[in-house]
């Protein structure tokens, strides 16, 4: 969780510090007047390795994944359950009372 | 629905309550979530919290959900005086509350004052005619007194209003497979699909009440339910794989004087025989002899 969280802020300081620097790379064309066409080659590595880290980072702090397959060991539906709404108490239970002397105190 | 990580966790939480480590409330919680009906426990240890002062006032407005949990279980328990006490607390706090209204009714129901219930019922539905509960209230009455044909004609008229109510429609398909009216069940069984396809177990009845039914054409259609419950369940549903090899040599019985060969009829046999040796070889290796002479006699006898 720590290493996550660690790793996701480099990444996010990765991309910021590409921004800045594509930001002062097209400062840097106005002033030579040359025509904008994408940021230099060293920005788009720092872009690709902070999303990298980001992704990772994404994957990992929030938690693990669950399956959602309906066959698997976590989702596999084994009984239904009991109908209550239709539960009647009219059944051989009657026969077998409870033997506690459970009571209410008030 | 129960799962298999929700059952195993009740199990266990059961077992921990069962011996004095704790965790009353997170159980009766579950019972409550999962709609189980361990009715005994439920009286047991609800009570134990309801009587301890300091705990029930640390469950703040949830002590009410358990006063009504408690009485339902005592009613099943038969023991009316904790229920009775129940439902007057509850009475003493919601003054005009249908609900404690229709615990009043079920208690009448539980000490078989079915005049007095059947009366507390209509009253309750003039006031509110579309009040789900107690419709079914009434149909469970019905069939606790033994008209289960009366019973039958309320579900019907039930389910004309509330189509969606899965619940009924369970309940009136195991109605039909109790009576042996298997065409009616497979309808019920159908509309179940339907409204919630993913449930291997209502794939799993179907094809039992198919299968039930006979004849080639049903037989083939349950063998097909039977597989899908062994899609959804990953395999690990016993009765399909049976189902499975009985439908297959039924089918084969049936379709022998003909040149008609099912091949691949045959090797879902093998494959789910298959299964299901390596499956009793896990768990119950001393039942391996057994099966294995079912199997044989089946595939045998086509």
């Amino acid at each position: 969780m720590g290493l996550a969280l660690i790793v996701g802020l480099l990444g996010l300081l990765i991309l910021f510090h590409a921004a800045y620097s594509t930001i002062q790379y097209r400062g840097l064309l106005k002033i030579t007047e040359e025509e904008f066409s994408g940021p230099p080659f060293d920005v788009v590595i720092e872009l690709f390795l902070g999303l990298l880290l980001c992704f990772w980072a994404a994957l990992t702090a929030p938690g693990k994944f669950l399956s959602i397959h309906p066959h698997s060991e976590d989702n596999r539906i084994v009984s239904l359950p009991a109908n209550l709404d239709f539960m009647i108490f009219n059944h051989r239970g009657k026969a077998f009372p409870v033997e506690m002397d459970l009571k209410l105190r008030q | 629905m129960v799962t298999k990580t929700e059952e195993t966790q009740l199990n266990r939480l059961e077992n921990q309550v069962d011996n004095g480590g704790g965790g009353a409330w997170e159980y009766l919680c579950l019972v409550r979530k999962l709609k189980v009906r361990r009715s005994e426990k439920v009286l047991k240890h609800g009570l134990s919290i309801l009587n301890d002062l300091k705990q029930r006032s640390s469950l703040g407005s949830d002590e009410w959900t358990l006063y009504e949990q408690v009485a339902v279980a005592a009613m099943d328990c038969q023991c009316l005086d904790v229920a009775k006490d129940c439902t007057k607390v509850l009475r003493k706090r919601f003054l005009e509350s249908k609900r404690v209204g229709r615990l009043e009714a079920m208690l009448l129901e539980a000490k078989g004052s079915w005049e007095l219930a059947e009366k507390a019922y209509t009253s309750l539905l003039e006031d509110n005619p579309l009040d789900q509960a107690i419709h079914k209230r009434r149909v469970a009455m019905a069939k606790a007194q033994g008209n289960i044909s009366v019973a039958i004609d309320w579900l019907n008229k039930y389910l004309e209003t509330f189509m969606a109510d899965h619940e009924a429609w369970r309940e009136l398909a195991e109605i039909y497979v109790s009576l042996q009216m298997y065409k009616q069940a497979a309808f019920c069984y159908e509309e179940l699909i339907l409204t919630q396809p993913t449930v291997p177990l209502f794939h799993l009845a179907y094809a039992d009440v198919l299968y039930t039914l006979g004849g080639l054409e049903n037989l083939q259609t349950a063998k097909k339910y039977y597989s899908s419950t062994i899609d959804l369940t990953g395999g690990k549903n016993t009765r399909a794989l049976f189902g499975i090899c009985l439908c297959t040599s039924a089918i084969t019985q049936l379709t022998k004087g003909k040149s008609k060969e099912d091949k691949e009829g045959s090797q879902l046999q093998s494959l789910a025989a298959k299964v299901l040796e390596k499956d009793y070889k896990q768990r119950a290796p001393d039942k391996l002899p057994q099966l294995t002479t079912a199997l044989k006699s089946l595939t045998l006898s086509s």
